[in-house]
């Protein structure tokens, strides 16, 4: 084991992990926002995604203006479901497990959506910064991965002062913590879990829109991405989205330490044992209490 | 046993008895597929329905008891009921020795436990082809054989089937009626009630997780005897999650209603692909029509419109 290698699978740990950070973030923003665990959250990946391809292939929309479109189109499905289902069942007070089968039937829907609509091809994008790479020591670094990287450091600060700066996210929070309360201050309750699934759509669209142009989108991607996002969210304590960074970023690492470590094939395997280890010895996420404060 | 029970008992058990006879050869198979589900999802009810466990990890013991018979009869030249027995001993070793620890989850860090273990297995198959064949697969799996007489015909397997499936139920309905069965529900309406009247909660659900995956293995040993051929893709993360929609579209704490949602599971699908391609859209539509619309299930909907129409009746007389 040489030190490129090394310095290899850590650096595709980091991309892979910002990935999972995104989707779980959004994940848990809407289970902070709403009490849902939405099973459909990778596929507002696929939605995100497939949206940019489509923009840019059959519209000829600029790239730039292309991935916009692919994040509004995460976000307004987002917002629709919300509309749509959850506030309805909400309202005949669904118990946990019908909001968390609702979206598997949603997941379910749209992965047969895609698969009908667009077809069982992969698609990509092309790499944002060129096809340039990087050289440090023997190892090789895409210029996208350090795009990705920075956009989703990005995001991750955007949401921590969305969250504690605007007033939208104060109320959001606020919504959140006590319902009763917030709704007595003039917050509207219901606006605010609307708002919590448009930022779990955009977050979703967005990490699908970075992950495309590694490995692609397909029909099936969606789910892969819901069960790394739910790991990344479940290692971060699940109620914190900046909780579900830290998680992502871990499992992306632990993941590709398992790479050299062991062989790649056993890369879910390693994953999910750590997840399942984790939920049972730290129940509160790696962070502990502390993770739950904030975000 | 009443005699209205009896009234429409009857009548079912005839109906059920001619079916195979009288319907066309693919549904006849059908039939099949829709008694090794009835004995999958009756473990997945019992879990939601009296334990509220969301498990999402059958498509683990299904595979267990389905490459325990193929690797059995196939590899080892064994006669078909070891791979019964070595699958469903494999299963309700793992469950008990994984069920202890994860069951100390609760809610949606179970389902998500268990779906994560979905994910593991699929892995471990997938990669351990010395055992499984990989995505190639075991073929050659002998139809059964019972005391000479071959269940090689969807008609005559069907009722090996059905009888397998109509003994689990009975076990199941024991279980729910005996002294577990209440402490079950007990538990279920309040742990923390059930808790203080000293019912093991940890052994409690754990011993109705590992009933589970008995009655998984069992139904993936009956898979692989009737498809003679068995690989990965049968038992992926989808199957776990198909088999959770048995009792959730039927109604989880009712026997009928987990026969009700295995036709709909296995008869929906092959109904709808006469539509095409779009049949994947509308079976996920019809999931979610389901889940909002019915929460108890079709039985529960079906109970709750004819109490409604008993009270519409004795209002006007």
């Amino acid at each position: 084991m040489t030190l490129s290698l090394v310095l290899q699978a850590l650096f595709a740990g980091v991309t892979n992990g910002i990935v999972y950070a995104l989707v779980g973030m959004g994940l848990s923003a809407i289970f902070k926002g709403s009490r849902v665990i939405n099973a459909m959250q990778g596929e507002f990946a696929v939605i995100g995604a497939m949206m940019t391809v489509l923009l840019m292939t059959k519209s000829g929309w600029p790239y730039a203006a292309a991935i916009a479109g692919g994040a509004v189109a995460g976000a307004l499905v987002g917002a629709f479901i919300e509309v749509a289902f959850v506030r309805f069942m909400a309202r005949k007070n669904a118990s946990e497990d019908s909001f968390l089968l609702l979206t598997i039937g949603l997941a379910l829907t749209l992965s047969a959506s895609v698969l009908f609509f667009i077809g069982r091809d992969g698609h990509l994008l092309p790499p944002l910064g060129g096809e340039g790479v990087l050289i440090v020591l023997d190892a090789v670094i895409q210029f996208h991965a350090l795009w990705l990287i920075a956009i989703g450091i990005g995001a991750t600060l955007a949401l921590r002062a969305f969250y504690h700066r605007t007033t939208v996210g104060l109320s959001m929070m606020a919504a959140s913590i006590d319902a009763d309360g917030a709704a007595t201050t003039g917050i509207n309750v219901g606006h605010m879990r609307t708002f919590t699934f448009v930022l779990g759509g955009l977050l979703g669209a967005l990490g699908g829109i970075l992950v495309t142009p590694l490995i692609g989108v397909d029909y099936q991607l969606g789910l892969n991405l819901t069960l790394k996002g739910f790991a990344a969210a479940v290692l971060g304590g699940l109620t914190n989205p900046l909780g579900a960074a830290v998680g992502g970023l871990t499992l992306g690492l632990v993941e590709s330490l398992a790479i050299i470590g062991i062989s790649s094939s056993y890369k879910d395997v390693v994953a999910f044992s750590v997840l399942i280890v984790i939920m049972i010895l730290m129940p509160q996420g790696i962070l502990g209490r502390a993770g739950r404060r904030g975000g | 046993m009443t005699l209205r029970t009896f009234l429409w008992l009857v009548p079912c058990l005839i109906v059920w008895a001619v079916l195979p006879f009288v319907v066309p050869r693919y549904m006849a198979d059908l039939l099949v597929f829709t008694g090794i589900y009835t004995v999958a999802g009756l473990g997945i009810g019992l879990l939601l329905g009296h334990c509220g466990i969301v498990n999402l990890a059958q498509a683990t013991f299904y595979g267990l008891g389905a490459y325990a018979s193929a690797y059995c009869t196939v590899m080892m030249g064994l006669p078909s009921i070891a791979g019964f027995l070595v699958g469903a001993a494999i299963s309700m070793a793992l469950a008990y020795i994984i069920g202890r620890p994860i069951l100390r989850l609760t809610g949606y860090f179970l389902a998500l436990g268990t779906l994560a273990l979905s994910a593991i297995a699929s892995a471990l198959f997938f990669e351990w082809d010395w055992l499984t064949g990989g995505t190639l697969g075991i073929g050659g799996i002998p139809k059964l054989n019972l005391f000479g007489f071959l269940l090689d015909r969807p008609s005559r397997y069907y009722f090996f089937v059905w009888l397998v499936a109509f003994a689990c139920m009975a076990v199941a309905r024991n279980l729910v009626d005996s002294r577990s069965g209440l402490m079950l529900r007990a538990m279920r309406d309040s742990s923390t009630a059930a808790a203080a009247l000293s019912i093991d909660l940890q052994a409690l659900r754990t011993k109705v997780f590992v009933v589970c995956a008995l009655f998984g293995s069992l139904a993936g040993s009956l898979f692989a005897h009737h498809a003679s051929f068995v690989s990965t893709q049968s038992f992926t993360v989808d199957r776990s999650i198909s088999f959770l929609l048995i009792p959730v579209i039927g109604g989880a704490t009712s026997i009928p209603g987990i026969v009700v949602g295995a036709l709909f599971v296995t008869f929906l699908p092959e109904l709808l692909s006469k539509l095409g391609d779009i049949h994947q859209i509308l079976f996920g539509l019809a999931l979610v029509a389901v889940v909002v619309l019915m929460p108890e299930g079709l039985v529960g909907a079906f109970a709750k419109l004819r109490t409604r129409l008993a009270k519409r009746g004795s209002g006007h007389g």
